[in-house]
């Protein structure tokens, strides 16, 4: 099957290197301490942090820093064919867990020690890379919450179809069998804390993938800080200033 | 869930009492209603039941997300959702044989006795403040407005064919839109002391004794009644209570229809 025209188009009429169109709201959440929905193309998420606060399992406090739990969602709705079990099954655990791991090294844990931060993310509708845009709506969701952070966190997924490194795969290119990068990343300290592949790739294609998902990384992370400004000047505004 | 001192609970107490609740409402009026239609309930090919050859297939499921409440993670919310769903089911749905249903199951046949729509209606709780009754009875009613169901044509079956579906052609661009002018709309009235309040917050739902869900559609009949709570009521306060429902249901069924008609010429402009 093709997935990049001969003209250099792809399935949805992007571009090889181009992403998809990013849409991101704070605070939708009012009862939470920090919330978020982030849209990537037609990938849609929801984020919500509550925390800090009091450890609910006393046995896992942590005595010298915070405790961060994260659950990973689908929507009945959210893909094509109707999820049956929207919790609970393989595929969410691991998810939760990779977000879990990637929020742990950015989060200033031991600011809050025996405390417990807990990140819940919502897939409203997924078209591929739920994963990446489940990381950046958590962390404009801690961002919401006021929790410090080393530095922003973002992800992006790029592939490799047809010979053509593509950047922010959807749900087709995804399922065709191709490479799948996913990359997470601390943008202004320029460090990778997370990075998935799946199928083969050559080591020299392979640099080349991912360094186009860095830049995929480093693109979501303008836009987020863009929102941050706009949401500061907002409540800002709202103070009376 | 919301912790509240005994200052706050008479506060709450004597408010409603007063006819002036904590954010300035009356005792009978809702909060503002947003709506946004967008989300598509999935309907699939599916058998009728034998009981009701004609009519097609509707089923609920609510689900209680974490981002509503942390005790919502995992299986936490499971109770929750499912009492919601057999509540959504009662007021909406009617009885296990379909009689009686508030919505028009007959206009999701398409073949009697062999091949019928089956309509999932899937319901996310993102963020909760009390009232979950009926914001999710107004959210179905809105969704089922915006839903499309595909113009399917039935081919003529084969006389030498042993296939026990008839062949359907379902078509992708003619959508049938839902009649939704029938649907009910659930109200929930929540006693506190001796008054009832429409459209309780979390805080004021803690302090209620009991409250009744009745689900009323637009000619004032009752469609379904769901009493939760743990304190009797006496009949005569029921039966006050379902006619204050009925007078409050016009006023909702009023906004709520000109908040789905402004969310669709919204859709439509975009």
């Amino acid at each position: 099957m093709e997935f990049v025209s001969p003209e250099g188009l792809r399935l949805d009429g992007r571009r090889p290197l181009e992403m998809r169109q990013l849409r991101a709201e704070i605070g939708s959440i009012s009862k939470a301490d920090g919330s978020a929905v982030f849209e990537m193309g037609n990938t849609k998420v929801i984020a919500a942090v509550y925390g800090p606060r009091e450890v609910e399992n006393k046995s896992q406090q942590i005595s010298d820093k915070a405790l961060v739990r994260c659950e990973y969602t689908m929507a009945n709705f959210s893909t094509g064919d109707r999820v049956r079990k929207p919790k609970g099954d393989r595929r969410s655990t691991e998810i939760s867990m990779v977000i879990r791991q990637t929020m742990e090294s950015c989060i200033l844990l031991e600011k809050f020690p025996g405390s417990q931060i807990d990140i819940f993310v919502q897939v409203l509708q997924a078209d591929g890379g739920t994963r990446s845009a489940c990381i950046n709506a958590a962390t404009l969701a801690l961002a919401d919450a006021g929790i410090p952070m080393r530095d922003l966190v973002t992800s992006c997924s790029a592939g490799y179809l047809n010979s053509t490194p593509l950047l922010d795969l959807n749900y087709v290119e995804d399922s065709a069998g191709g490479p799948d990068v996913t990359v997470g990343l601390l943008s202004k300290m320029d460090k990778v804390t997370l990075l998935q592949m799946d199928s083969k790739l050559p080591i020299d294609i392979f640099e080349n993938v991912m360094q186009l998902a860095i830049e995929g990384c480093k693109a979501v992370a303008n836009y987020i800080r863009e929102i941050l400004l706009e949401n500061t000047k907002q409540l800002e505004y709202r103070r009376g200033k | 869930m919301v912790g509240l001192s005994i200052g706050e609970t008479n506060f709450i107490r004597g408010g409603i009492a007063q006819d002036l609740r904590c954010d300035g409402r009356k005792r009978l009026s809702y909060r503002p209603i947003n709506v946004e239609t967008g989300v598509i309930p999935q309907a699939e090919l599916g058998r009728p039941s034998s009981s009701r050859p004609d009519h097609g297939k509707v089923s609920i499921h609510v689900d209680c997300s974490a981002t509503a409440a942390p005790m919502y993670q995992g299986k936490g919310g499971e109770e929750l959702s499912s009492e919601l769903a057999l509540a959504l089911q009662r007021g909406l749905l009617g009885s296990k044989s379909g009689a009686g249903a508030g919505i028009d199951l007959s206009s999701l046949c398409i073949v009697e006795g062999k091949t019928c729509w089956d309509l999932y209606i899937d319901c996310l709780v993102l963020s909760s403040d009390g009232n979950l009754l009926d914001a999710l009875g107004a959210g179905i009613k809105a969704a089922l407005s915006d839903t499309g169901v595909p113009r399917v044509q039935v081919m003529a079956a084969d006389a030498s064919s042993s296939s026990d579906q008839p062949e359907i052609d379902v078509s992708d661009e003619e959508f049938l839109q839902f009649d939704t002018s029938a649907v009910p709309v659930i109200i929930t009235l929540t006693k506190v002391g001796r008054h009832y309040i429409v459209d309780a917050t979390a805080e004021e739902e803690s302090q209620m004794s009991s409250a009744i869900s009745i689900s009323v559609n637009r000619q004032g009949h009752i469609c379904g009644l769901t009493k939760r709570g743990g304190a009797g009521l006496d009949p005569s306060i029921i039966h006050d209570m379902i006619s204050v429902a009925k007078h409050v249901s016009e006023q909702f069924l009023n906004k709520l229809d000109s908040e789905i008609a402004a969310a669709q010429a919204r859709q439509e402009e975009s």
